[in-house]
C-alpha cells in the first residue's frame, strides 16, 4: 500500500510538532514518528528556553552570547532570526498553556545560563522540555494532526534534483510502505547514542543525518558534539545547568571550586565546553573522585530552594543515584550531550535537494556553531518549525506529486534488505559492535582529542562498518521487532561516528567543543569555515569547507 | 538474578512466560535487565523505552504484581524483606493472580500493563488511554494576544503536581474500576481535567469540570486510591478527583 500527503514531516518532537501545526490549517500534512510524540526527546530537557523578554535585556544581546558561544561559527544572518523571534515564541507557548515558573509578582521567571551576560531563561521548573512538549502536542491534537505513531522510516526517496517520498516500517506489523509526498521536513533529532556515555534519549540514532545523507544532501559541522559538563555519574542522566544557574558549586576531591581556575569570572557557569574540559582536566590530574567523577554541590541552597527550583534533579539523584542532593554532594561527570552538526540547510530549512526541508538539533543552519548555549536548542525547535513550515507551504505551491513507483522500487528494495538481515543465521551480534562504537567515540572522540587518537578510532569504525555486513541478529518476530530497529539505528550510527571523526581529524584547530590536544588553538585563517560532507555513488564521503556568515559581530578572542 | 517473563507473539493473552538468568552490575535497572535479556539471550523480546530516566512514560509495565516504570525500578530495590515494596495497592485479577510456578523471594516477574490490550510481549495498545484525552479535549481554546498571561507562583502551585504527569499509564492500568469498564476515562486524563479548570489562565474552565464529571469521568471512580499510589512522578490523580466529585 503506498500512502500520500502533500508534507510528511519525519519526528514528533518540538521541532516536528511545532511544523506540523503551522502546516495543518493550509495543507494535508502527516507527521511520522518512531515513538509515540510524547515520548520523543524533547521531554527531556530540563533547564530551559532563552528569550530576551526584559527590557534591560535585547535581542542583540543574546545574539552576542549565542555567537561569541558558537566560537563564531554560528551564522549571524539566523541567530538573528533565532534572538528576534524568541520573545514571541516564548509568549506563543505561554498562551497555549505552558506553566512557565513565575516570580513573585507573575512575570515569566528567568534564570541565569552559561554563557549568557544576563538571565534569559524561562524555565517551568527544571522540567521545561516535559511542558513544553506536552502543550505542544495537545495543540497538535486540538489541530486533528495526522500521526503515524510507531513507524521507522527506512529510507528517503528522490527522483532526480527532488524528494519524491519515504518508505517506514509500521512497528506493529513489520511492514514496510511507501509514502509519496511532495515535501519532506526531517525533524529527527539528534544523534548522541553514538556515544555510550550519553544524556540524550536511547532513541536518539541521528536516523534523519543518515536517511538524508544516503539520498545525496550533505552534512555539517558534524565533529561539534557538546559534552555536557554535569551527568549524573553511573547512567549519565543530565544534571541541568540549572543546578549551577541557581549556584551550585562544582568541587574537586579537595573540595576546591576549581573553575576558580579555569573561568575566574563566569566560575561554574562558563559555557559548557569550558566547564567539561575543567571537570576532565581535574580528573586527570589526580583530584577526580575515584577518578571518574567530580562533585556538584548545592547543599548550600537549601531544602526549600531545591524542592521548588530543582524537584527534577532531587528525583534524579534519589531514583538513580541512591542519594539526595539536599544532603549529600552529586557526583557528576562529562558526558555527550547535544549535536550541534547535523543535515546542512539555510535559514529556511531547505536541504540542497528541492522539497526536502530540515528543522530542530538533526539540522544545522548553523544557530548553534561549534558550541550551543543551553536554552538556545528549544528555541531552535519552536522558532524554526514555523518557519521550514511556511517554507515548505510555498515550495509545494508548484510541485507535484511523483509517480507512486518510484517509492515502490524502494519499498521493495528496503524489504528484501531487511528480509536478509533478519534470516541471517551465523555472524556477530550486533550489540557487540554497538558496544565497541560507543566505546570508541567516548575515548578517542570525546572533550579531548588528538591525531593520534581519532586515526584509531577511524580505523576501528570503518571495521566496524564492515563487520556490520554480516551481522546476525538473531530469532525475532516479525511484530514489534525492536531488535530489527535497534540495529537499522546501528547502521545509522556506524555511518556518523565515521563522519564526525572525519570532521574532527581535518580540523586541525581547538573550536567551541571540538578541542584538539595537537592544536589548542582556534585558527581563523584556515578553519573559520563550516565542515561539509557529501556521500559519493562511490560510497567514499567527500569532505569541503564552505564559509560561515559573518556579521556586524566582529571575530574575537572567546574569553570568560 | 532470575527473571519470569511474560511473553506473548499475537497478543491478546500471555501465552507463556520465560525464564532469563540475568547479570546483575551496580546501579542496574528492571530497563536494563529487559536489554540484556534482548541483546543476548533472546532479541525477539518486545518491549518500549524512549528516555531510560523515567520522563518519557515509556516502560510501564507489571513488576513483581506492581504497576511501575522499568527504568525507574532499581534491581536493588526488589527482593527485599523490607516493607517498602508493598504498595498496599486494592486488588483485582491481573494484579493477584501469579503464574504457576512463579516464586515471589528470588524471580522478578515482569508482565504488561493492565487494562489495555496485549499486542506482543510486553507492549500493550495504548490507544484507548491517549483517546480519553481527545474526548476531553484536555488542551486551551486559544484567545487572539501578543502578551503572556500573568499568573502568580501561588497559583501556579495548585497545578504544579498535575503538570508533571507523563502519560505512563501507570495509574490506568492500576485502576480496579478501568479493569472492569473500558468506558471509564480513567485517572490520568481526569487529573489533566482538573489541571486546565484549576489553572487561572485557562479561558473557558468551566468546559473542563462538566465533561469530567460526565457519566465515563468522575463519577465512576470509587476513590480507591491505587493511581495515587503507583504514580511514579506524584500527580495524586485522585486527589484530583475527589475535588471533581466535590466542585459545583
Ligand atoms: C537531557 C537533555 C536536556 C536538555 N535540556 C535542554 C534545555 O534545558 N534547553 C534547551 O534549549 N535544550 C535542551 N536540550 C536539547 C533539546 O532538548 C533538543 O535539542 C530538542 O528537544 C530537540 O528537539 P527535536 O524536535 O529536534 O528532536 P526530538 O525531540 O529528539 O524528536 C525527534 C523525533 O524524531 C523521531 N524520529 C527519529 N528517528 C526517526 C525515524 N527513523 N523514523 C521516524 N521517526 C523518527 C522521534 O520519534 C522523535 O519524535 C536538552 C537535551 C538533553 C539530552
Ligand atoms: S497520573 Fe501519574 S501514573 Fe497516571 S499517567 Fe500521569 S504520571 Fe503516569
Ligand atoms: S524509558 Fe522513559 S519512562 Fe522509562
Amino acid at each position: 500500500m503506498t500512502l500520500k500527503h502533500d508534507v510528511l514531516v519525519i519526528g514528533a518532537g518540538l521541532s516536528g510538532l511545532r511544523a506540523a501545526i503551522e502546516l495543518a490549517e493550509d495543507t494535508d500534512v502527516a507527521v511520522i514518528t518512531k515513538v509515540h510524540p510524547l515520548r520523543s526527546h524533547s521531554v527531556a530537557a530540563q533547564g530551559g528556553i532563552n528569550a530576551a523578554l526584559s527590557k534591560d535585556d535585547s535581542w542583540e544581546q543574546h545574539a552576542f552570547d549565542t555567537i561569541k558561544g558558537s566560537d563564531y561559527l554560528a551564522d549571524q544572518d539566523i541567530v538573528e532570526t533565532l534572538t528576534k523571534r524568541a520573545p514571541q515564541t516564548v509568549i506563543e507557548n505561554e498562551r497555549w498553556g505552558t506553566a512557565f515558573s513565575r516570580t513573585e509578582d507573575g512575570e515569566l521567571a528567568q534564570r541565569p545560563f552559561g554563557g549568557a551576560m544576563y538571565p534569559r531563561t524561562c524555565y517551568a521548573a527544571d522540567k521545561t522540555g516535559h511542558n513544553l512538549l506536552h502543550t505542544t502536542y495537545e495543540q497538535a491534537m486540538r489541530k486533528g494532526i495526522k500521526f503515524y505513531e510507531e513507524w521507522y522510516v527506512t529510507s528517503l526517496v528522490r527522483e532526480d534534483e527532488r524528494i519524491c517520498g519515504l518508505t517506514a516500517l509500521e512497528i506493529s506489523t513489520g511492514e514496510i510502505h511507501g509514502f509519496v509526498a511532495k515535501a519532506i521536513i526531517i525533524a529527527t533529532g539528534g544523534f548522541g547514542r553514538v556515544y555510550g556515555k550519553s544524556t540524550n534519549s536511547l532513541i536518539n540514532t541521528g536516523d534523519g543525518c543518515a536517511l538524508a545523507l544516503r539520498i545525496g544532501a550533505s552534512l555539517k559541522d558534524m565533529e561539534f558534539v557538546q559534552f555536557h559538563p554535569t551527568t549524573l555519574y553511573g547512567s549519565n542522566i543530565l544534571i541541568t545547568e540549572g543546578a549551577r544557574g541557581e549556584g551550585g558549586h562544582l568541587l574537586n576531591s579537595e573540595d576546591e571550586r576549581f573553575m576558580e581556575r579555569y573561568a575566574p569570572e563566569q566560575m561554574e557557569l562558563a559555557p559548557r565546553d569550558i566547564v567539561a574540559r575543567s571537570i576532565r582536566k581535574e580528573i586527570e590530574k589526580g583530584r577526580g573522585i575515584e577518578d571518574e567523577y567530580v562533585h556538584l554541590d548545592i547543599r548550600h541552597l537549601g531544602e526549600e530552594k531545591i524542592k521548588s527550583r530543582l524537584p527534577g534533579i532531587r528525583e534524579i539523584c534519589r531514583n538513580f543515584a541512591g542519594i539526595d542532593p539536599i544532603d549529600e554532594p552529586i557526583p557528576v561527570q562529562p558526558g555527550q550531550h547535544y549535536s550541534m552538526g547535523g543535515i546542512h540547510c539555510d535559514g529556511t530549512g531547505a536541504t540542497s535537494i528541492s522539497g526536502l526541508f530540515s528543522v530542530g538539533e538533526t539540522s544545522c543552519m548553523s544557530v548553534h556553531g561549534a558550541n550551543r548555549l543551553g536554552g538556545n536548542s528549544l528555541l531552535e525547535t519552536l522558532v524554526f518549525g514555523p518557519i521550514v513550515a511556511q517554507a515548505a507551504l510555498e515550495y509545494i505551491e508548484n510541485a507535484s506529486f511523483a509517480d507512486s513507483s518510484c517509492v515502490e522500487d524502494i519499498a521493495f528494495r528496503d524489504r528484501s534488505k531487511l528480509q536478509a538481515m533478519v534470516v541471517r543465521s551465523e555472524g556477530e551480534s550486533p550489540n557487540i559492535l554497538r558496544k565497541e562504537m560507543k566505546k570508541t567515540m567516548d575515548n578517542l572522540v570525546g572533550v579531548y582529542r588528538s591525531q593520534e587518537d581519532l586515526e584509531e578510532a577511524l580505523r576501528t569504525i570503518r571495521n566496524l562498518r564492515e563487520r556490520f555486513e554480516k551481522i546476525s541478529i538473531g530469532p525475532t518476530d516479525i511484530r514489534f521487532n525492536y531488535s530489527l530497529i535497534r540495529t537499522l539505528e546501528l547502521e545509522n550510527m556506524l555511518l556518523l561516528a565515521e563522519i564526525i571523526t572525519m570532521g574532527a581529524l581535518m580540523r586541525r584547530e581547538s573550536r567551541g567543543a571540538h578541542w584538539r590536544s595537537d592544536y589548542p588553538e582556534r585558527d581563523d585563517s584556515e578553519f573559520l569555515k563550516h565542515s561539509l560532507f557529501t556521500l559519493m555513488e562511490s560510497g567514499a564521503i567527500k569532505t569541503e569547507y564552505i564559509d560561515v556568515t559573518l556579521g556586524k559581530f566582529e571575530v574575537k578572542e572567546r574569553k570568560y | 538474578m532470575l527473571f519470569r517473563i511474560a511473553r506473548s507473539k499475537d497478543g491478546e493473552t500471555i501465552s507463556h512466560y520465560d525464564q532469563y538468568k540475568v547479570e546483575v552490575k551496580e546501579g542496574m535497572t528492571v530497563l536494563d535487565a529487559l536489554f540484556q535479556i534482548q541483546d543476548k539471550m533472546d532479541p525477539s523480546l518486545s518491549f518500549r523505552y524512549s528516555c531510560r530516566g523515567a520522563v518519557c512514560g515509556s516502560c510501564a509495565m507489571l513488576i513483581d504484581k506492581i504497576p511501575r516504570l522499568a527504568c525507574k525500578t532499581q534491581l536493588s530495590t526488589l527482593k527485599r524483606d523490607d516493607k517498602k515494596n508493598e504498595m498496599n495497592l486494592e486488588p483485582f485479577p491481573a494484579l493477584v493472580e501469579a503464574p504457576n510456578g512463579w516464586s515471589p523471594s528470588d524471580e522478578v516477574l515482569v508482565e504488561p500493563l493492565p487494562n489495555l490490550p496485549l499486542l506482543k510481549d510486553l507492549v500493550v495498545d495504548m490507544c484507548r488511554f491517549y483517546e480519553t484525552l481527545e474526548k476531553l479535549k484536555l488542551w486551551i481554546d486559544i484567545e487572539k494576544g501578543t502578551e503572556y498571561r500573568n499568573q502568580s507562583p501561588e497559583e501556579r502551585k495548585r497545578i504544579d503536581r498535575l503538570v508533571n504527569c507523563i502519560m505512563c499509564a501507570l495509574c490506568y492500568g492500576s485502576c480496579p474500576i478501568n479493569a472492569e469498564n473500558e468506558d471509564y476515562l480513567g485517572p490520568a486524563a481526569l487529573a489533566k481535567s482538573w489541571r486546565f479548570f484549576d489553572d487561572s489562565r485557562t479561558p473557558n474552565p468551566d468546559r473542563f469540570l462538566k465533561d469530567a464529571k460526565g457519566e465515563s469521568g468522575a463519577p465512576l471512580c470509587e476513590l480507591i486510591m491505587n493511581c495515587v499510589r503507583v504514580c511514579p512522578k506524584g500527580v495524586a490523580p485522585g486527589g484530583a478527583i475527589r475535588k471533581i466529585k466535590e466542585a459545583e
